[in-house]
């Protein structure tokens, strides 16, 4: 994806795309015309807000692996787990396909994604010659994973649903559910907060 | 807003403007030709197709939301529960901030994206509009990254996969609605490319109103 000749976009036309309609516009209008949309050339602050987001994030993560994500109580008998707690009890009672998975989306995931992101981020921010394409590759793959980390989240809430026998077997939520969801929420707008538009403009 | 720029089309991810062709054949796709995004798809006859496919899966989640979900027994004790009490279950136990963002998440943000983009295909057959389309069409493109029903399609085999050790689990109907559900929804949304859909909003605006 060589481009020799200067690439002809909407911010070196003179217009301006809007982010929600993709309808163009003149690069003075403030307003989309058909879905009055508020017009910017390019999201304004982006790796700052993308930047504060993921440091949110990274914080919250520590609540979300400390604190019990549930509480499982059997016969009188309360046991609190952990994420990574849950992972190795799967593993200890050879549930290798759970313990996978749950591994992946909680664990792998979020992280990968954090390291995407500040990656990303420095990208943008540094003036060198930067690999766009692949760039952007990568940042589609952190928006599409975004979502899936949610995976262990719902786990929770069918358990915490079903397994409501009183006394012989009941389970609860624990605080590191809400401190997770909130990661997963602060990575996602962070992600989304990214302008990818700002890595090809040093092409130009 | 001159007649060149209507077909200028500018890349949502790197800037580079495109011309977009008056007709993309059946099924294909149109990509950035600098950053390869994804721009639109053909499709011959995308607005009934859409339309038939969101009725039902509209359908679907209702059968998913009034009949049972999942039943567990154990030890002579039976447990059966439906599709709203994975959320109402978290806010009875004061999870308030999970809870809302489960309920929106597997339920209410894909039925919202599927009643605005029904809204918005019928008001383009009809001279009426219930509700403003480009109203709806914002709507859309906001909740799109916050639908998770194929998440939660996940979570539930994974969650399944983990209490079959444990009990006797049998799997009632709203289960199989919301297994067929998660898939459509994901078909559906990867027809309706934002092009498509503005055209669409255009149509549906410029009918006459009466």
């Amino acid at each position: 994806m060589v481009n020799s000749i200067k690439p002809k976009t909407a911010a070196n036309s003179g217009l301006v795309n809007c982010r929600v309609c993709h309808q163009l516009a003149p690069i003075t209008t403030t307003h989309c015309q058909r879905c009055s949309t508020a017009l910017s050339s390019r999201v304004k602050n982006s790796v700052q807000i993308s930047l504060s987001l993921l440091v949110t994030s990274i914080l919250l993560y520590i609540p979300a692996n400390i604190y019990p994500i549930m509480s499982t109580e059997l016969l009188g008998k309360t046991t609190e787990s952990t994420i990574i707690g849950g992972i190795i009890l799967f593993l200890e009672h050879g549930s290798y396909f759970i313990a996978v998975v749950i591994l992946i989306a909680s664990v792998i995931v979020p992280i990968a994604k954090m390291f995407a992101l500040a990656w990303l981020c420095y990208c943008a921010t540094r003036a060198d010659d930067i690999k766009q394409y692949e760039l952007t590759k990568l940042y589609r793959v952190t928006e599409f994973i975004g979502k899936w980390s949610m995976v262990d989240v719902f786990v929770v809430s069918i358990l915490v649903a079903l397994i409501q026998l009183g006394e012989i077997m009941s389970i609860k939520v624990g605080f590191a559910a809400t401190a997770f969801a909130a990661v997963v929420i602060m990575t996602m707008i962070s992600a989304h907060q990214f302008d990818t538009r700002i890595l090809w403009d040093k092409v130009d | 807003m001159n007649k060149a720029q209507l077909h200028l089309h500018a890349c949502l991810e790197c800037d580079l403007l495109i011309d977009m062709p008056d007709v993309i054949s059946h099924r294909t796709n149109v990509h950035c030709p600098r950053c390869n995004h994804s721009i639109a798809m053909g499709h011959n006859n995308a607005k009934q197709y859409v339309l038939a496919m969101s009725f039902t899966a509209l359908i679907l989640m209702v059968i998913a939301c009034t009949f049972s979900f999942i039943s567990f027994s154990s030890n002579e004790q039976i447990r059966t529960i439906n599709l709203l009490q994975t959320f109402t279950e978290l806010y009875t136990q004061e999870y308030y901030f999970v809870a809302v963002l489960v309920f929106s998440f597997i339920l209410l943000l894909p039925t919202l994206y599927l009643t605005s983009v029904c809204l918005i295909i019928l008001s383009t057959y009809r001279n009426f509009e219930i509700l403003p389309s480009v109203w709806l069409g914002k709507l859309m493109s906001h909740i799109l990254p916050w639908s998770m029903a194929e998440v939660f399609l996940i979570g539930v085999l994974v969650a399944l996969i983990k209490m079959t050790s444990m009990a006797d689990i049998s799997l009632e109907s709203s289960f199989w609605a919301y297994v067929i559900f998660a898939p459509l929804f994901t078909h559906i949304v990867s027809v309706i490319d934002s092009h498509r859909l503005w055209d669409w909003i255009e149509q549906a605006r410029a009918s006459p109103h009466g």
